[in-house]
Protein backbone atom coordinates (compact mmCIF):
# COMPACT_ATOMS: atom_id res chain seq x y z
CA UNK A 1 0.00 0.00 0.00
CA UNK A 2 1.64 3.79 -1.13
CA UNK A 3 0.07 6.55 0.17
CA UNK A 4 0.59 9.99 0.55
CA UNK A 5 1.54 11.26 3.76
CA UNK A 6 1.36 14.58 5.55
CA UNK A 7 3.52 16.71 8.05
CA UNK A 8 2.90 16.13 11.57
CA UNK A 9 0.69 12.62 10.65
CA UNK A 10 2.22 9.21 11.84
CA UNK A 11 4.03 6.95 9.46
CA UNK A 12 4.60 3.91 11.54
CA UNK A 13 4.91 3.05 14.56
CA UNK A 14 8.80 1.98 15.13
CA UNK A 15 11.72 3.51 14.09
CA UNK A 16 12.56 4.44 9.99
CA UNK A 17 15.66 6.98 9.03
CA UNK A 18 14.56 9.05 6.16
CA UNK A 19 15.35 12.41 5.12
CA UNK A 20 11.62 14.27 5.59
CA UNK A 21 10.27 12.33 9.02
CA UNK A 22 11.05 12.74 12.96
CA UNK A 23 10.82 10.47 15.71
CA UNK A 24 9.06 10.59 19.02
CA UNK A 25 7.83 8.10 21.53
CA UNK A 26 9.19 5.05 19.16
CA UNK A 27 6.96 6.06 16.79
CA UNK A 28 8.22 7.83 13.19
CA UNK A 29 6.11 11.18 12.08
CA UNK A 30 7.07 12.85 8.90
CA UNK A 31 7.53 16.11 8.78
CA UNK A 32 7.44 17.27 4.87
CA UNK A 33 4.90 15.67 2.55
CA UNK A 34 5.65 11.93 1.12
CA UNK A 35 4.90 8.82 -0.06
CA UNK A 36 5.19 5.97 2.47
CA UNK A 37 5.31 2.71 0.63
CA UNK A 38 4.37 -0.05 3.42
CA UNK A 39 5.53 -3.24 2.23
CA UNK A 40 9.20 -1.60 1.43
CA UNK A 41 8.67 0.23 4.81
CA UNK A 42 10.23 3.26 2.73
CA UNK A 43 9.29 6.98 3.15
CA UNK A 44 10.09 9.25 0.25
CA UNK A 45 9.56 12.84 0.53
CA UNK A 46 7.71 14.72 -2.06
CA UNK A 47 8.82 18.11 -1.05
CA UNK A 48 11.92 19.26 0.51
CA UNK A 49 15.15 21.39 0.50
CA UNK A 50 18.70 20.37 -0.31
CA UNK A 51 20.84 19.54 3.21
CA UNK A 52 24.88 19.93 2.13
CA UNK A 53 26.67 16.57 2.68
CA UNK A 54 30.08 15.63 1.78
CA UNK A 55 30.11 14.33 -1.62
CA UNK A 56 27.48 16.25 -3.19
CA UNK A 57 28.32 17.11 -6.51
CA UNK A 58 26.73 20.68 -7.41
CA UNK A 59 26.15 22.95 -10.09
CA UNK A 60 26.56 26.29 -9.45
CA UNK A 61 27.32 30.39 -10.64
CA UNK A 62 30.46 32.03 -9.47
CA UNK A 63 29.03 35.49 -7.38
CA UNK A 64 32.55 37.28 -6.29
CA UNK A 65 35.97 36.51 -6.15
CA UNK A 66 37.30 37.40 -2.92
CA UNK A 67 41.21 36.97 -1.62
CA UNK A 68 41.09 33.79 -0.70
CA UNK A 69 38.01 32.19 -2.17
CA UNK A 70 35.32 32.16 -4.86
CA UNK A 71 31.52 32.67 -3.89
CA UNK A 72 29.41 30.32 -5.36
CA UNK A 73 25.81 30.59 -5.52
CA UNK A 74 24.32 27.23 -5.28
CA UNK A 75 20.54 27.86 -5.12
CA UNK A 76 20.47 27.12 -1.41
CA UNK A 77 19.88 29.23 1.65
CA UNK A 78 24.09 28.67 2.19
CA UNK A 79 26.82 30.03 0.14
CA UNK A 80 29.61 27.65 -1.79
CA UNK A 81 33.11 28.74 -1.49
CA UNK A 82 35.85 27.54 -3.65
CA UNK A 83 39.38 28.32 -1.55
CA UNK A 84 41.56 29.28 -3.92
CA UNK A 85 44.88 28.01 -1.52
CA UNK A 86 43.89 24.59 -2.92
CA UNK A 87 42.25 25.08 -6.15
CA UNK A 88 44.03 26.27 -9.36
CA UNK A 89 41.59 26.70 -11.78
CA UNK A 90 41.22 30.16 -12.93
CA UNK A 91 37.35 31.24 -12.43
CA UNK A 92 35.87 34.63 -13.10
CA UNK A 93 32.30 35.71 -11.92
CA UNK A 94 29.49 34.20 -13.54
CA UNK A 95 31.40 30.97 -14.85
CA UNK A 96 29.38 28.20 -14.31
CA UNK A 97 30.83 25.04 -12.48
CA UNK A 98 30.45 21.29 -10.99
CA UNK A 99 32.06 20.60 -7.84
CA UNK A 100 31.72 18.18 -4.35
CA UNK A 101 31.20 19.38 -1.46
CA UNK A 102 33.71 19.07 0.58
CA UNK A 103 32.67 20.35 4.17
CA UNK A 104 29.58 22.15 5.19
CA UNK A 105 31.10 24.28 8.17
CA UNK A 106 30.75 27.56 9.88
CA UNK A 107 33.32 30.27 8.65
CA UNK A 108 32.98 33.92 8.85
CA UNK A 109 30.44 33.88 11.05
CA UNK A 110 27.64 31.94 8.12
CA UNK A 111 27.27 28.73 7.52
CA UNK A 112 28.84 27.67 4.32
CA UNK A 113 29.62 24.86 1.68
CA UNK A 114 33.28 24.14 1.14
CA UNK A 115 33.49 23.06 -2.34
CA UNK A 116 36.32 21.22 -3.82
CA UNK A 117 37.11 20.49 -7.30
CA UNK A 118 35.44 22.48 -9.39
CA UNK A 119 34.81 21.98 -13.12
CA UNK A 120 34.05 24.74 -15.22
CA UNK A 121 31.03 24.32 -17.84
CA UNK A 122 31.13 26.22 -21.13
CA UNK A 123 28.10 27.48 -21.82
CA UNK A 124 24.80 26.63 -21.59
CA UNK A 125 21.70 26.89 -19.91
CA UNK A 126 20.60 26.48 -16.13
CA UNK A 127 17.66 25.24 -14.88
CA UNK A 128 16.19 25.32 -11.16
CA UNK A 129 14.26 22.05 -10.33
CA UNK A 130 12.92 21.00 -6.70
CA UNK A 131 16.13 19.12 -4.97
CA UNK A 132 13.97 16.09 -3.31
CA UNK A 133 12.75 15.65 -7.46
CA UNK A 134 16.39 15.30 -8.63
CA UNK A 135 16.91 11.13 -8.04
CA UNK A 136 13.42 10.84 -9.91
CA UNK A 137 15.28 13.20 -13.07
CA UNK A 138 18.33 10.93 -12.62
CA UNK A 139 16.59 7.14 -12.54
CA UNK A 140 17.50 4.40 -11.23
CA UNK A 141 20.95 3.21 -12.70
CA UNK A 142 20.84 6.69 -14.56
CA UNK A 143 18.25 5.64 -16.97
CA UNK A 144 16.10 8.35 -16.84
CA UNK A 145 18.84 10.91 -18.06
CA UNK A 146 20.70 8.58 -20.20
CA UNK A 147 17.28 8.56 -22.07
CA UNK A 148 17.00 12.57 -21.83
CA UNK A 149 19.97 12.32 -23.36
CA UNK A 150 19.87 10.19 -26.24
CA UNK A 151 16.37 11.72 -27.43
CA UNK A 152 17.61 15.58 -27.26
CA UNK A 153 21.74 14.82 -28.19
CA UNK A 154 21.84 17.26 -25.02
CA UNK A 155 24.59 17.20 -22.65
CA UNK A 156 23.12 17.50 -19.05
CA UNK A 157 24.20 17.76 -15.35
CA UNK A 158 22.31 17.12 -12.74
CA UNK A 159 23.26 18.86 -9.61
CA UNK A 160 22.18 17.40 -6.05
CA UNK A 161 21.58 21.11 -4.82
CA UNK A 162 18.45 20.67 -7.89
CA UNK A 163 20.19 22.96 -10.53
CA UNK A 164 20.73 22.01 -13.92
CA UNK A 165 22.84 22.62 -16.72
CA UNK A 166 21.83 21.98 -20.31
CA UNK A 167 23.78 22.41 -23.39
CA UNK A 168 23.63 21.44 -26.94
CA UNK A 169 21.11 19.36 -28.67
CA UNK A 170 17.02 20.24 -28.09
CA UNK A 171 17.28 22.18 -24.89
CA UNK A 172 13.56 23.21 -24.75
CA UNK A 173 12.55 19.54 -25.52
CA UNK A 174 15.09 18.80 -22.55
CA UNK A 175 13.62 21.20 -20.53
CA UNK A 176 9.97 20.39 -20.82
CA UNK A 177 10.81 16.27 -19.82
CA UNK A 178 13.31 17.74 -16.84
CA UNK A 179 9.95 20.06 -15.55
CA UNK A 180 7.52 17.00 -16.70
CA UNK A 181 9.37 14.39 -14.13
CA UNK A 182 9.51 17.25 -11.62
CA UNK A 183 5.88 17.80 -11.43
CA UNK A 184 5.09 13.95 -11.85
CA UNK A 185 7.25 12.32 -9.67
CA UNK A 186 4.92 10.64 -7.62
CA UNK A 187 3.20 8.84 -10.45
CA UNK A 188 4.47 5.09 -11.09
CA UNK A 189 5.98 4.26 -14.71
CA UNK A 190 7.43 7.65 -15.27
CA UNK A 191 10.23 6.61 -17.32
CA UNK A 192 8.24 5.17 -20.25
CA UNK A 193 5.97 8.36 -20.21
CA UNK A 194 8.64 10.66 -20.47
CA UNK A 195 10.13 7.95 -23.44
CA UNK A 196 6.45 8.49 -25.05
CA UNK A 197 7.02 12.05 -24.87
CA UNK A 198 10.67 12.30 -26.22
CA UNK A 199 9.56 10.11 -28.72
CA UNK A 200 6.52 12.24 -29.81
CA UNK A 201 7.87 15.68 -29.60
CA UNK A 202 11.05 14.15 -30.98
CA UNK A 203 10.41 14.16 -34.81
CA UNK B 1 -23.66 52.53 20.41
CA UNK B 2 -26.42 49.90 20.48
CA UNK B 3 -25.85 46.37 20.32
CA UNK B 4 -27.50 44.59 17.78
CA UNK B 5 -29.54 41.51 18.01
CA UNK B 6 -27.10 38.26 17.29
CA UNK B 7 -29.78 35.86 17.49
CA UNK B 8 -32.98 35.14 15.60
CA UNK B 9 -35.12 32.32 16.10
CA UNK B 10 -32.35 30.12 17.53
CA UNK B 11 -30.46 30.36 14.44
CA UNK B 12 -27.49 33.11 13.94
CA UNK B 13 -27.62 36.34 11.73
CA UNK B 14 -26.43 34.20 8.73
CA UNK B 15 -28.55 31.39 9.44
CA UNK B 16 -25.80 29.17 10.52
CA UNK B 17 -25.83 26.90 13.92
CA UNK B 18 -23.53 27.51 16.86
CA UNK B 19 -21.99 24.76 15.78
CA UNK B 20 -21.52 25.51 12.07
CA UNK B 21 -18.69 26.64 10.23
CA UNK B 22 -18.88 29.24 7.38
CA UNK B 23 -17.62 27.36 4.15
CA UNK B 24 -14.30 26.70 3.66
CA UNK B 25 -12.02 26.59 0.82
CA UNK B 26 -8.17 26.01 0.50
CA UNK B 27 -5.62 25.67 -2.78
CA UNK B 28 -2.47 24.85 -2.38
CA UNK B 29 0.74 25.91 -4.30
CA UNK B 30 -0.88 29.01 -6.13
CA UNK B 31 2.33 31.30 -6.12
CA UNK B 32 5.26 29.50 -7.80
CA UNK B 33 8.09 31.87 -7.15
CA UNK B 34 7.32 31.49 -3.39
CA UNK B 35 9.23 28.03 -1.80
CA UNK B 36 5.22 27.39 -0.46
CA UNK B 37 1.90 28.96 -0.58
CA UNK B 38 -1.76 28.55 0.01
CA UNK B 39 -4.94 30.24 -1.22
CA UNK B 40 -7.77 30.18 1.30
CA UNK B 41 -11.54 31.35 1.43
CA UNK B 42 -13.18 30.77 4.62
CA UNK B 43 -16.99 32.80 4.39
CA UNK B 44 -16.24 36.08 2.95
CA UNK B 45 -12.43 36.07 3.95
CA UNK B 46 -9.84 36.01 1.50
CA UNK B 47 -6.30 35.40 2.37
CA UNK B 48 -2.66 34.40 0.39
CA UNK B 49 0.00 32.72 2.25
CA UNK B 50 3.18 32.65 1.18
CA UNK B 51 6.23 30.77 2.56
CA UNK B 52 9.62 31.72 1.85
CA UNK B 53 13.02 30.49 2.77
CA UNK B 54 15.27 29.45 4.41
CA UNK B 55 17.47 32.04 2.91
CA UNK B 56 20.40 34.21 4.17
CA UNK B 57 19.50 36.62 7.41
CA UNK B 58 18.79 40.09 6.76
CA UNK B 59 20.38 42.04 8.35
CA UNK B 60 22.96 39.77 9.17
CA UNK B 61 22.99 40.35 13.07
CA UNK B 62 20.13 39.21 13.67
CA UNK B 63 21.04 35.60 12.63
CA UNK B 64 20.93 32.47 15.26
CA UNK B 65 24.19 30.45 14.77
CA UNK B 66 22.14 27.78 15.86
CA UNK B 67 18.94 27.90 14.45
CA UNK B 68 16.66 29.31 11.57
CA UNK B 69 14.75 32.57 12.99
CA UNK B 70 11.04 33.52 11.66
CA UNK B 71 10.00 36.26 9.92
CA UNK B 72 5.81 36.88 9.86
CA UNK B 73 4.30 39.45 8.08
CA UNK B 74 0.27 39.58 8.24
CA UNK B 75 -1.23 42.69 6.61
CA UNK B 76 -4.18 43.55 5.49
CA UNK B 77 -4.91 44.95 2.03
CA UNK B 78 -6.34 48.56 1.55
CA UNK B 79 -9.04 47.28 -0.33
CA UNK B 80 -9.73 44.26 2.49
CA UNK B 81 -12.22 45.00 5.19
CA UNK B 82 -15.53 46.07 5.58
CA UNK B 83 -16.19 49.37 7.49
CA UNK B 84 -13.55 49.93 10.30
CA UNK B 85 -12.76 46.16 11.14
CA UNK B 86 -9.06 46.45 11.20
CA UNK B 87 -7.60 48.86 8.72
CA UNK B 88 -4.14 48.89 5.91
CA UNK B 89 -1.00 49.17 6.71
CA UNK B 90 1.57 48.41 9.96
CA UNK B 91 -0.41 49.28 12.89
CA UNK B 92 -0.75 47.70 16.79
CA UNK B 93 -3.30 45.51 15.71
CA UNK B 94 -0.96 43.90 12.69
CA UNK B 95 1.99 43.97 14.97
CA UNK B 96 0.18 41.92 17.48
CA UNK B 97 -0.92 39.58 14.91
CA UNK B 98 2.35 39.14 13.40
CA UNK B 99 4.16 38.12 16.80
CA UNK B 100 1.24 35.91 17.85
CA UNK B 101 1.27 34.13 14.30
CA UNK B 102 5.25 33.65 14.48
CA UNK B 103 4.97 31.98 18.06
CA UNK B 104 2.81 29.35 16.38
CA UNK B 105 5.35 28.68 13.79
CA UNK B 106 8.59 28.78 15.63
CA UNK B 107 7.16 26.02 17.86
CA UNK B 108 6.42 23.80 14.60
CA UNK B 109 9.30 24.44 12.25
CA UNK B 110 12.28 22.38 12.79
CA UNK B 111 14.69 25.57 13.28
CA UNK B 112 17.39 23.54 14.25
CA UNK B 113 17.98 22.00 10.69
CA UNK B 114 18.61 25.79 8.98
CA UNK B 115 21.01 27.43 11.35
CA UNK B 116 21.86 31.11 10.50
CA UNK B 117 19.20 31.42 8.22
CA UNK B 118 15.64 32.93 8.15
CA UNK B 119 12.04 31.59 7.40
CA UNK B 120 9.59 34.46 5.99
CA UNK B 121 6.07 33.64 6.55
CA UNK B 122 3.56 36.21 4.74
CA UNK B 123 -0.50 36.20 5.20
CA UNK B 124 -1.80 38.91 3.20
CA UNK B 125 -6.26 39.80 3.78
CA UNK B 126 -7.53 40.00 1.10
CA UNK B 127 -11.18 40.02 2.25
CA UNK B 128 -12.04 40.58 5.90
CA UNK B 129 -15.08 39.65 7.65
CA UNK B 130 -14.01 38.31 10.97
CA UNK B 131 -11.68 35.56 12.45
CA UNK B 132 -8.59 36.27 9.86
CA UNK B 133 -6.07 35.82 11.89
CA UNK B 134 -7.23 32.32 11.99
CA UNK B 135 -7.84 32.09 8.54
CA UNK B 136 -3.98 33.38 8.53
CA UNK B 137 -2.46 30.66 10.51
CA UNK B 138 -4.47 28.34 8.81
CA UNK B 139 -3.68 29.17 5.50
CA UNK B 140 0.15 29.34 6.21
CA UNK B 141 -0.04 25.86 8.31
CA UNK B 142 -1.16 24.61 4.13
CA UNK B 143 1.49 26.93 2.58
CA UNK B 144 4.54 25.73 5.20
CA UNK B 145 3.77 21.72 4.00
CA UNK B 146 3.56 22.94 0.54
CA UNK B 147 7.05 24.23 0.89
CA UNK B 148 9.10 21.48 2.11
CA UNK B 149 10.62 23.21 5.31
CA UNK B 150 10.26 20.44 7.93
CA UNK B 151 7.34 21.12 10.95
CA UNK B 152 6.05 18.98 12.99
CA UNK B 153 2.31 19.73 12.27
CA UNK B 154 0.05 21.47 10.31
CA UNK B 155 -1.44 23.91 12.33
CA UNK B 156 -5.00 25.12 12.08
CA UNK B 157 -6.87 27.66 14.20
CA UNK B 158 -10.50 28.85 14.83
CA UNK B 159 -12.11 31.79 16.75
CA UNK B 160 -15.60 31.19 18.31
CA UNK B 161 -17.30 32.36 21.76
CA UNK B 162 -20.23 33.17 23.86
CA UNK B 163 -22.86 35.45 22.38
CA UNK B 164 -25.40 36.22 25.00
CA UNK B 165 -25.73 32.99 27.40
CA UNK B 166 -24.60 30.64 24.11
CA UNK B 167 -21.82 29.46 22.44
CA UNK B 168 -20.81 29.34 18.89
CA UNK B 169 -18.26 28.78 16.59
CA UNK B 170 -16.50 30.55 13.72
CA UNK B 171 -17.16 33.97 14.57
CA UNK B 172 -17.97 36.20 11.66
CA UNK B 173 -17.39 40.25 11.67
CA UNK B 174 -20.49 41.73 13.26
CA UNK B 175 -20.68 38.75 16.06
CA UNK B 176 -16.43 39.44 16.15
CA UNK B 177 -17.29 42.81 17.41
CA UNK B 178 -20.64 42.33 19.56
CA UNK B 179 -20.16 39.22 21.45
CA UNK B 180 -19.45 38.55 25.18
CA UNK B 181 -16.54 36.35 24.24
CA UNK B 182 -13.78 35.97 21.55
CA UNK B 183 -11.31 33.34 21.75
CA UNK B 184 -9.42 32.93 18.82
CA UNK B 185 -7.38 29.01 19.53
CA UNK B 186 -4.60 27.77 17.64
CA UNK B 187 -4.30 24.42 17.66
CA UNK B 188 -1.66 21.44 16.50
CA UNK B 189 -4.29 18.33 16.03
CA UNK B 190 -1.57 15.62 15.99
CA UNK B 191 0.81 17.02 19.32
CA UNK B 192 -2.23 18.02 21.03
CA UNK B 193 -1.20 21.75 21.74
CA UNK B 194 -2.33 24.51 21.99
CA UNK B 195 -0.29 27.32 20.22
CA UNK B 196 -2.25 30.09 20.67
CA UNK B 197 -4.88 31.84 23.04
CA UNK B 198 -6.09 35.22 22.97
CA UNK B 199 -9.42 36.01 24.81
CA UNK B 200 -11.69 39.50 24.42
CA UNK B 201 -14.56 39.87 26.77
CA UNK B 202 -15.29 37.56 29.77
CA UNK B 203 -16.85 33.36 30.06
CA UNK B 204 -16.95 31.32 33.21
CA UNK B 205 -14.61 28.09 33.45
CA UNK B 206 -17.20 25.70 32.55
CA UNK B 207 -17.82 27.28 29.72
CA UNK B 208 -14.26 28.20 28.30
CA UNK B 209 -14.03 24.00 28.68
CA UNK B 210 -17.41 23.51 27.13
CA UNK B 211 -15.90 26.44 24.16
CA UNK B 212 -12.63 23.78 23.54
CA UNK B 213 -14.74 21.09 23.38
CA UNK B 214 -16.96 22.40 20.86
CA UNK B 215 -13.50 23.11 18.57
CA UNK B 216 -12.58 19.21 19.25
CA UNK B 217 -15.66 18.77 17.36
CA UNK B 218 -15.48 21.22 14.34
CA UNK B 219 -11.55 20.73 14.05
CA UNK B 220 -12.11 17.87 11.34
CA UNK B 221 -13.69 19.39 8.97
CA UNK B 222 -10.85 22.15 9.41
CA UNK B 223 -8.07 19.44 8.96
CA UNK B 224 -9.75 17.47 6.35
CA UNK B 225 -10.05 21.25 3.86
CA UNK B 226 -6.13 21.57 4.47
CA UNK B 227 -5.33 17.70 3.93
CA UNK B 228 -7.66 17.85 0.53
CA UNK B 229 -5.73 21.36 -0.41
CA UNK B 230 -2.64 19.44 -0.46
CA UNK B 231 -3.79 16.14 -1.64
CA UNK B 232 -5.39 18.04 -5.08
CA UNK B 233 -1.77 19.10 -5.42
CA UNK B 234 -0.58 15.86 -6.27
CA UNK B 235 -4.10 14.46 -8.25
CA UNK B 236 -3.88 17.37 -10.47
CA UNK B 237 -0.56 16.68 -11.85
CA UNK B 238 -1.00 12.79 -11.86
Amino acid sequence: MVEIVLPGSKITSGIIKADGTYIENDSTYASVVGIFDEEKRHFIPLEGLWYPKEGDRVVGTIVTRRISAYVVDLNSPYKGIIMTKFEHSRLEEGDIIEATVREFKEFDDAMVVVLTRPKRLFGGVLLNIKPTKVPRVIGKGNTMIDQITQATKCSIIVGLNGTVWLKGGDINLATEAIKTIELQAHVSGLTDKIKNMLEKKGK
Amino acid sequence: MQKPELIKDGKRLDGRDFEELRPLKIVAGIIKNATGSAYLEWGNNKVLAAVYGPKEVLPKHLADPEKAIVKCRYAMAPFSSLEEHGRAGPNRRATEISKVTKEVFENLIMLEKFPSTEIDIFIEILQSDGGTRSAGITAAGVALADSGIPIRDIPFAVAGGKIGDKLAIDFNKIEDNYSDADIPIAISPNLDRVLLLQMDGKMTKEEFSRYLDMVERVSKQIISAQKNALLEKYKVNG
